[in-house]
């Protein structure tokens, strides 16, 4: 009897340790913000008025929300899909051993070592219009961070190049985890280089690929250091993301009400999307 | 090859042995200067690839380099005509930069450690053990992951600061002991492990944790070695909490002394960006030496078998 | 089963924790007591907190001065000064502490946000301690004083202060052939072309968008931002740039520019014109007193510097200019020994003989006129002439164009800001532009006053 009982709890004494940290640290937070929400704050932050969801109804009705949730959505493509490609690509360049592979992968992997803010200052001198080199290379005049067309590309270029470092060593675990032999069986049968990349080192990379999928997005969505730094949301709010909204409403304009609103809403979202992602692992993710 | 093979079978019988000798020798060659031109076209994919990764990094040093002036100027200037270290030495000058190294050392050192064990142990939990509400559970971790910072900073400010905890290595360390990206991390890896190998350890009389410890955590090298990397560098950039909660130069980090460098209204970029460029040293010298961890891991072959 | 225990768990660590915020606020209420301050020679021993956010170059001065009082001063006070991050951060901090009971005895705080310290709840006026203390209040600089003067009482001790100037580049002026500087925004329009074919300018005045600048213009106008006073009679209900029309005046003289391709968009903030004009492409910049000295180093003798009056809109105006930087404020903990101890150390600041460092090291301005007359101050105006521009500018403006007091002003700013740049982007008219900063404005206040005694 008693060892039946201890194994039904072991399970969850594995978990007690991030349990506790996460009930404490997360949990609780959370819930008080989603408290918050419901009332008009004071400029401490306390509540005072109760509106109810009037602030969510303010949200979904204002233009510079919606602006955001557009803003934010396209952010995210570009951010995934070039920090993936990046790392994918340096994964398969040093896929197999050739003379100076050290050398490399150590600089693919070099971004993840910057701190977003210590990038963001990098490439806004990069980015000057008059003394930055990006216009000397090019030979252009453009004005990166300025122009609203032009802004929210070069931040979400820079978060990209930030991406890629993890993003290659993620992949180059994955690529390392597929059995050798499965490429020499294929080419005895005949299968171009082509052919293997697409229907064996792609399925064989699913797992870790789905992985970096998820965790690229989720990480997109709550990019704020760069973009405090290079645009602070402007110009003309064409980067103003939902997590610097928060901040802004929270930081600047003590409107913790609103700003815990969109903390609500920005996690529904990010929950949404995961779900998502997890009924596609069921169909498509090989282990 | 194969066709070259069915060719130099028909011929075969025509040949005389130093004729066969021949054609092979010719067909190694081939093949070698075949492989030699995939490893050259290899290589120069990867310079190109590399400087491009790279250009950033490169034109940071660069720029720390230059005096002040030197930037400013409309012409191209990717190289410093007077290289001068001033800029790193006024640097250090200006705020006690060691100090904040060390301390952004520690705090990031017992942060990765932290969440690899509390880490490996829930995801181990998640996947080879059965319980009720494991679904539900998991999903309830994933969702941390998705919880804006902004939303729980303040709140957890003032949570540690009625504990007295304020301005120690402590309140640095203790928020950030779990995270739900090790925990899927781990898991995912876990995941591809068959059931059998936990279940022949159990038959052989092997209790958790010596599994764990014993037999998961070695066959998972690569994996533990990305993810301490990614932490410790996540610790190392951390910059809104540690501004929160430590008030005292004997505890700040890294992050917030450069941004003691910026002074408003006297904005020295150059100096700036020397700042930048030293506290990435520490933070890639770690991340060269979790490297090899990683290399081995990688290149030891398949986990199988 | 688990998850129920921890969501009853968490219900009522919420609730109590929404108790105690409010048993907070209830203590918070005592605002207008006067609160003592201990006699000079009881301070020994005491320790205070001062809260600041001077990084780089004027990091390092501060701390000589702390170290130097610390070492010097004769009550046995000693000061531990701390770098808070920038004015956002240190004050989001100075909140946070405060609801917790555990911030610093003296904190520096920008300009515009005067009005919400006021409002706060949580300071000394430093009219009590000067009160208490005889200090003579004319040895103040009065410009610099009456910003922070409400009702003739002082809220806060000014500390760094900067003034708005223009910068010009002298070599392409004389290339230009041009001998007046041009006083106005109009005048800059009308030397522009000369400048760009003569003078060999790649740009005329490289402009940041920067809310500081506009409500400059304004004061320069003699006309005022918001209503009650500015803001000083009482706090500000609505904006009154539109009405009076000193927004359009702005707007359009500066889209003009644009137009014609003299103020092309370099960016937003303070110093986002400096690196043009540094680099030697711009021939104009606007930008603060305090950033004279980087200036200088960066252009590295390229061409010579030439520093004049913030310009008007038009020439014909008639008004002042404002300050900008931040103040010294000191926050009420109940404990009479630490006041004096803050009042002592702010004394040491504020001397003649530490303004001139501060000015000499920062290119901020002296608070103290008896500043002027000490020799390290007059060995740094001989090497930087330029900045007589700056204290020549202060002098001659009248403490009527003193600026606006706001309880949203941060937040103000970011919208002037960012309408000037839909304008300049092409995105809307002058019309509109105004008709969105004082609508978006006013609600802010609105909404502010709302939840805010």
């Amino acid at each position: 009897m008693e060892n039946n009982v201890k194994r039904k709890i072991a399970p969850y004494l594995y978990l007690v340790p991030c349990m506790l940290i996460f009930g404490i640290f997360l949990f609780y937070p959370f819930i008080k913000t989603i408290y918050l929400s419901l009332y008009k704050t004071n400029k401490m932050g306390q509540a005072k008025l109760y509106v109810g969801l009037e602030n969510y109804k303010d949200l979904l009705q204002s233009a510079s929300f919606i602006n955001s949730l557009k803003v934010t959505l396209i952010f995210v493509v570009i951010v995934v899909l070039g920090g993936m490609l990046l790392g994918l690509i340096a994964a398969v360049l040093c896929n197999k051993a050739f003379p100076g592979i050290r050398f490399f992968s150590t600089s693919y992997a070099l971004p993840m070592a910057i701190a977003s803010s210590s990038a963001a200052m990098i490439f806004q001198i990069m980015l000057h219009p008059a003394v930055g080199i990006v216009n000397k290379l090019l030979g252009l005049d453009i004005n990166w961070l300025n122009d609203p067309n032009t802004a929210l590309i070069c931040v979400a270029v820079l978060t990209a190049w930030l991406n890629s470092g993890i993003n290659f060593l993620y992949f180059s675990a994955g690529l390392g985890n597929i059995d050798e032999t499965i490429y020499e069986r294929a080419s005895v049968d005949g299968a171009t280089g082509v052919q293997q990349f697409f229907s064996l080192t792609l399925p064989g990379l699913s797992p870790i690929m789905f992985y970096t999928l998820v965790v690229n997005i989720i990480q997109a969505f709550q990019s704020f250091g760069q973009i405090k730094i290079l645009t602070e949301g402007g110009p003309n709010e064409s980067t103003n993301v939902i997590v610097y909204s928060i901040y802004r409403d929270a930081f600047f304009n003590y409107r913790f009400g609103s700003a815990a609103a969109q903390s609500v809403i920005l996690f529904v979202i990010i929950m949404i999307i995961t779900l998502i992602m997890f009924r596609i692992e069921k169909k498509g993710v090989n282990y | 090859m194969t066709q070259i093979n069915d060719s130099v079978a028909l011929a075969v019988g025509d040949m005389s042995r130093e004729e066969l000798l021949e054609l092979k020798k010719t067909m190694n060659a081939k093949a070698l200067a075949k492989r030699r031109s995939r490893t050259a076209l290899r290589i120069t994919a990867n310079v190109v690839f590399a400087v491009l990764i790279l250009l950033p990094l490169l034109y940071a040093i660069s720029i720390a380099l230059m005096p002040s002036n030197e930037l400013f100027t409309t012409e191209l200037n990717l190289f410093p005509k007077n290289p001068t270290f001033s800029n790193f030495v006024n640097a250090f000058r200006t705020v006690p930069l060691l100090k904040f190294i060390l301390n952004s050392f520690i705090m990031a050192g017992c942060i990765t450690i932290g969440q690899i064990i509390t880490c490996s142990l829930a995801a181990f939990a998640f996947s080879f053990l059965e319980f009720k509400g494991k679904g539900i559970l998991f999903m309830v971790v994933m969702a941390t992951m998705m919880v804006p910072g902004e939303a729980t900073i303040i709140s957890n400010y003032l949570t540690v600061s009625s504990w007295g905890m304020l301005d120690t290595y402590q309140v640095l360390i203790v928020p950030y002991l779990t995270s739900a990206m090790g925990i899927f991390l781990f898991r995912q890896f876990y995941m591809t492990f068959p059931i059998s190998l936990y279940e022949s350890a159990k038959l052989d009389g092997c209790g958790n944790l010596r599994f764990i410890v014993k037999i998961l955590l070695p066959l998972t090298k690569s994996a533990i070695g990305a993810m301490a990397v990614y932490t410790f560098i996540n610790a190392w950039n951390m910059y809104m909490w540690p501004l929160l909660v430590t008030g005292s130069n004997n505890m700040r980090t890294v992050q917030i002394g450069i941004s003691m460098l910026d002074s408003v209204d006297s904005q020295s970029i150059t100096l700036m960006i020397a700042g930048v460029v030293m506290i990435i040293i520490p933070s890639i010298s770690i991340f060269i030496i979790g490297q090899k961890q990683l290399i081995r891991g990688m290149f030891s072959g398949a986990v199988k078998g | 089963m688990k998850k129920k225990m921890i969501a009853a768990l968490l219900t009522a660590a919420m609730a109590v924790t929404s108790l105690s915020g409010v048993a907070v606020s209830a203590a918070d209420n005592s605002t207008d007591e006067k609160v003592e301050m201990a006699d000079a020679s009881d301070v020994d021993g005491t320790t205070i907190t001062f809260w600041h956010s001077m990084g780089g170059v004027n990091g390092e001065a501060i701390d000589t001065l702390v170290k130097k009082f610390n070492d010097e001063n004769e009550y046995g006070i000693t000061v531990d000064a701390q770098y808070q991050g920038e004015y956002d951060d240190s004050l989001n901090k100075l909140k946070s502490a405060q609801i917790g009971n555990m911030g610093a005895d003296l904190v520096q705080v920008y300009e515009i946000g005067t009005r919400f310290m006021i409002d706060s709840g949580w300071i000394v006026p430093m009219q009590e301690m000067i009160d208490a203390d005889g200090y003579d209040v004319s040895e103040i600089e009065p410009n610099l004083a009456a910003y922070y003067t409400i009702d003739n009482k002082l809220y806060s001790m000014p500390f760094n202060s900067s003034t708005p100037i223009m910068y010009y580049n002298k070599d392409m002026f004389d290339k230009a052939g041009i001998t007046e500087i041009p006083d106005s925004l109009e005048a800059i329009g009308n030397v522009g072309q000369d400048l760009l074919d003569k003078g060999g300018a790649g740009e005329v005045m490289s402009l940041g968008i920067y809310g500081w600048f506009f409500e400059q213009f304004i004061g320069k106008q003699g006309l005022q931002y918001a209503n009650n006073g500015n803001g000083r009679e009482d706090a500000a209900t609505a904006v009154a740039f539109d009405e009076n029309g000193a927004a359009k005046n702005i707007l359009t003289a500066w889209k003009d520019l644009n137009d014609k391709g003299f103020a092309p968009v370099v960016g937003k903030g303070g110093d986002a014109g400096l690196a043009d004009f540094s680099a030697g492409k711009a021939a104009i910049t606007l930008g603060s007193t305090a950033s004279l000295k980087q200036i200088l180093q960066d252009v590295n003798g390229k061409f010579e510097v030439g520093t004049a009056y913030f310009p008007k809109i038009k020439s014909s105006d008639e008004g002042g200019v404002s300050i900008g930087g931040a103040s010294l404020w000191a926050l009420n903990n109940n404990d009479p020994k630490k006041l004096r101890a803050t009042w002592e150390f702010v004394k040491f600041l504020i001397s003649p003989e530490s303004q001139a460092y501060w000015n000499a090291q920062t290119g901020y301005f002296p608070v103290t006129v008896k500043a002027q007359d000490e020799d390290v101050f007059k060995e740094n105006v001989k090497k930087y002439p330029q900045f007589e521009t700056a204290i020549d500018q202060l002098h001659d403006s009248s403490a009527d164009y003193v600026g606006a007091l706001l309880s949203v002003f941060p937040e103000a700013r970011a919208t002037v800001e960012s309408e000037i740049e839909s304008m300049l982007n092409g995105k809307e008219d002058v019309d509109t532009a105004v008709k969105n900063m004082s609508d978006s404005i006013n609600k802010s206040i609105e909404e502010y006053n709302l939840v805010n005694e």
